[in-house]
């Protein structure tokens, strides 16, 4: 199940890269968070993958919109660049071979009883910190953006 | 399977690195931005799970209010650059700096 979420999340990923209408490439990064949300979830990580949902796929996404209205229908045409493509790949061979070289020694520190801790329980003080630095971000860049297509409109 | 979900958590990482570095115009940015915060929040998820880290949890809450912030901040520093020198990439606004 893990893979085939995150075998989908990487090809929404490619695709929200290379796709060349930006609605489309804005739906496929949307499901791509959606998906990801999904196998936090999966991962019993429960309440990091409902913010990864709210926060991405609501939140995120309506600033989105405003950069689209900027952008227009299609993404402007660009150069490709293969050597940034190339290193790209170096960088995760690199990455990958670093850390199959290196996983026994992670598994070996791990700690081996893993307590439940129970994570903001104990006050729901420190939810409240988050959902509102979140939510006082997302507000400011939503009522910043629209000032600015208004003063846009008007002339 | 904790290796090769790794493996897809730097696949993503390596995705975002990609689409920063080639820069074509804002919006690819930032969604290559918030594909690089998501690859570490990927990874912290599967340390936690698979390895008992639990306490990475915190960071990636934290890592993910860092990216909201950017998000907001990048897409306001985007809409001003867009009304001051009407462009919509980086490479654009280098150009316009220089006339």
């Amino acid at each position: 199940m893990n893979l085939v979420l995150l075998s989908a999340v990487m090809l929404l990923a490619i695709g929200s890269l290379v796709i060349k209408k930006s609605v489309p490439a804005m739906i496929s990064f949307i499901l791509m968070m959606f998906l990801l949300g999904l196998y936090y979830i999966n991962l019993d990580a429960k309440m990091l993958g409902l913010f990864q949902i709210f926060i991405y796929t609501g939140g995120i996404m309506v600033l989105m919109l405003f950069g689209v209205t900027i952008i227009g229908l299609e993404f402007p045409k660009a150069k490709s660049k293969p050597l940034n493509a190339a290193a790209a790949f170096l960088f995760f061979v690199t990455l990958s071979a670093l850390f199959l070289r290196g996983v026994d020694t992670l598994q070996k520190v791990a700690p081996q009883n893993v307590e439940d801790i129970e994570l903001f329980s104990a006050s729901y003080s420190d939810f409240v910190i988050i959902f509102a630095l979140i939510a006082s971000s997302l507000l400011y860049g939503t009522v910043k953006m629209n000032s600015t297509l208004k003063a846009r409109r008007s002339k | 399977m904790f290796e090769i979900e790794m493996i897809f958590s730097f696949g993503l990482f390596s995705l975002g690195l990609y689409g920063v570095s080639s820069g074509r115009d804002f919006l690819r940015i930032f969604f290559s931005l918030e594909m690089l915060l998501n690859a570490v929040i990927m990874m912290l998820a599967i340390t936690a799970h698979y390895l008992g880290f639990t306490q990475n949890i915190v960071l990636a809450y934290m890592v993910m209010i860092l990216a909201t912030l950017e998000a907001a901040a990048g897409l306001i520093i985007f809409a001003a650059a867009n009304k001051i020198a009407k462009v919509i990439s980086p490479d654009e606004l280098r150009g316009a700096d220089d006339a």
